[in-house]
């Protein structure tokens, strides 16, 4: 399939005025600028299939939310090709606008000292949605994201679940084919953010709306994508499943032992020991080096024990070793 | 085809009618809203140009004329700047706030909606209210009689040509600090030297200042042609070093398109450069 969204060598290079430190730097500023260069995205290649759901994630600065503001049209990229629904977004920004629908969850799009249903009039004129169509998706909106309590009510009186629940209806009013989904989970407490995902999940998969989905909470990407998208220092290192992902990182496992009785250095062939605390012992073990049942055994037959439990690797811990170490999974995974 | 394209022209122009009545609209809605709001902003509205023109009223009592000028004059030349300078304020004053947008990051919501950017900036629900609108017709009134101004067809077309080139006067010159938010997201500084460089060289007649400032006033940023040039015709003043022709003032339209065309594609090459907060 034609895919709707299509990236190629995408690359951001910001110029800014270097700043020295001290009133002597300000003053040497003034006579000659010098400029630094920051390179937020580089060669960043990929295509996104309509009515997929895919999550971008990478650590802070990564360069997310500069492809994202490329792919929205909001910056203009250096070089390489971006190109949103057929049309090249920062080239027709107005065309473009039509296709697509933002939440970010740091700022809101909605007006602070107008009421939601104000907000939502302006936007109705401003995308010139057709009466019939607004007065349906509004009624589906009010219903699911249960806003008919604050629909009146001035978007800086609301709280931060009320208001994103505004800025997600807002953005989708005009039935947009992509939307782009910056941290919209941020702040939110559990129950907030489960009803979120819920209504994205449901956006994506009964109005076909292809979503990209950029967070930092890990719960979010497990919930929701099949696909994700890694991005550090501003280069792609994976593209692909949650599930190879966890296959090539998670071979790994955990073995927690409780002893019936403390253990200073307890050992087992197999598996090596990363921490123990009185009667509390945790092994490391590789899937294929060695199975579990295996290693209870062999642990059960040299020691007295209570109690043992396995731990897979979460996509957290995954995630945090790929941002720590830094390799590449596409490289792990490549045969 | 030519009828389709006609259409869609139609199509659209009432889309944006339509966005502009709303606007509008929720501004009325906010106004009623905030009553309390909106009777203060008007008492400061009056305070501050009453404080205004009774200092010009001191300054005129000390020196009865400066350059030949006397108060009902210059109350005259007040009146001519205010008219148009409210008008930009009542329309255009979101453009002023572009840099505080860029800053804030609020910005980025003009690009990702299907109208032009500066369309979008200049119908914000913001509370700029036609207060400051009608107190400058009323004195404009009285200061034309004060003034003794020949009130003759002639002024009465031209008068609403000379309050147009002054809103695009007004309205260039914020364009360009906008746009010049997008290259250096800090311009508080420009912004306030362009703010009281306006203020300053209104409100006496431009002939009292040097040559250099003469010349800035008139043809750099043109804030004479608001006022000054005008006045100069309406009240047969002569001012040989810098009025070419005595009716040099009836061109402020003229020149206002001229700096607004300038000023819109500088703003339009910012908007490709913008880089935002970079967050």
């Amino acid at each position: 399939m034609e895919p709707i969204l299509r990236t190629r060598d995408l690359r951001k290079v910001f110029r800014r005025t270097r700043r020295r430190p001290g009133i002597a730097g300000a003053l040497r500023a003034l006579f000659s600028t010098e400029y630094v260069e920051t390179v937020a995205v580089s060669n960043v290649s990929m295509e996104v299939a309509a009515g997929k759901l895919v999550g971008y994630i990478g650590p802070n600065g990564a360069g997310k939310s500069t492809t994202i503001k490329m792919l929205t049209g909001i910056l203009v990229p250096t070089s390489g090709v971006v190109e949103a629904a057929g049309l090249v977004p920062w080239r027709r920004r107005s065309d473009n606008a039509r296709n697509i629908g933002v939440v970010f969850g740091q700022r809101s799009q909605l007006y602070w000292d107008l009421p939601l249903r104000e907000s939502f009039e302006l936007l109705r004129a401003i995308y010139d949605i057709p009466s019939q169509r607004y007065r349906e998706n509004l009624a589906e909106f009010v219903e699911l994201l249960e806003m008919a309590d604050f629909l009146d009510t001035p978007v800086r009186q609301l709280s931060l679940g009320q208001r994103m629940r505004g800025d997600f209806a807002a953005a989708l009013l005009h039935d947009p084919r992509i939307i782009y989904l910056d941290e919209p989970t941020i702040g939110l407490d559990v129950v907030a953010k489960e009803a979120i995902r819920e209504f994205i999940l449901r956006v994506n998969q009964q109005r076909g709306t292809t979503v990209i989905l950029t967070t930092h909470d890990l719960a979010d990407v497990e919930r929701l994508c099949r696909r994700i998208v890694i991005i550090d220092r501003g280069s792609l290192l994976y593209d692909g499943t949650v599930e190879q992902l966890k296959d090539a990182y998670g071979q790994t496992r955990r073995l927690i032992v409780v002893f019936s009785e403390p253990q200073p250095q307890p050992t087992i062939a197999g598996a090596t020991l990363e921490h123990v605390e009185r009667n509390r012992a945790r092994f490391a073990f590789e899937r294929a080096a060695i199975s579990a049942d295996r290693l209870i055994a062999a642990v059960a037959a040299r020691y007295p024990v209570r109690d043992v439990s396995i731990e897979e690797p979460d996509l957290e811990s995954i995630i945090r070793r790929i941002y720590l170490e830094g390799i590449s999974p596409s490289e792990v995974l490549r045969p | 085809m030519g009828a389709a394209a006609w259409c869609c022209k139609v199509v659209s122009a009432r889309g944006w009618l339509n966005v502009t009545a709303q606007a509008w609209r929720i501004r009325v809605l906010t106004m009623l809203e905030y009553k309390a709001n909106f009777f203060m902003w008007f008492a400061f509205t009056i305070a501050y140009h009453g404080v205004a023109i009774a200092a010009l009223g001191v300054t005129l009592y000390n020196f009865p004329s400066l350059a030949g000028w006397n108060f009902r004059e210059i109350a005259f030349l007040y009146a001519l700047w205010m008219l148009g300078h409210s008008t930009h304020n009542l329309f255009f004053f979101s453009v002023g706030d572009v840099p505080t947008y860029v800053q804030e990051g609020t910005f980025d919501r003009f690009l990702v909606r299907p109208r032009d950017v500066l369309f979008q900036v200049v119908t914000v629900p913001n509370q700029q209210w036609p207060d400051e609108l009608a107190l400058a017709a009323v004195w404009f009134i009285f200061a034309t009689w004060y003034a003794h101004v020949a009130v003759d067809w002639i002024f009465l077309a031209a008068v609403p040509l000379i309050v147009l080139g002054g809103v695009l006067i007004d309205l260039s010159i914020s364009l360009l600090v906008a746009a010049v938010s997008f290259w250096f997201v800090r311009v508080d500084t420009l912004r306030w030297v362009v703010m009281s460089l306006e203020q300053e060289f209104t409100r006496y007649p431009v002939s009292i200042y040097t040559r250099g400032v003469r010349i800035l006033m008139a043809y750099v940023l043109p804030y004479a042609f608001m006022n000054y040039f005008p006045a100069v015709y309406f009240l047969h003043k002569s001012d040989h070093g810098l009025t070419i022709v005595p009716w040099l003032g009836l061109l402020a339209p003229v020149v206002g398109a001229l700096w607004f065309t300038a000023a819109y594609a500088f703003w339009r090459a910012g908007l490709n450069r913008y880089q935002g907060t970079g967050s």
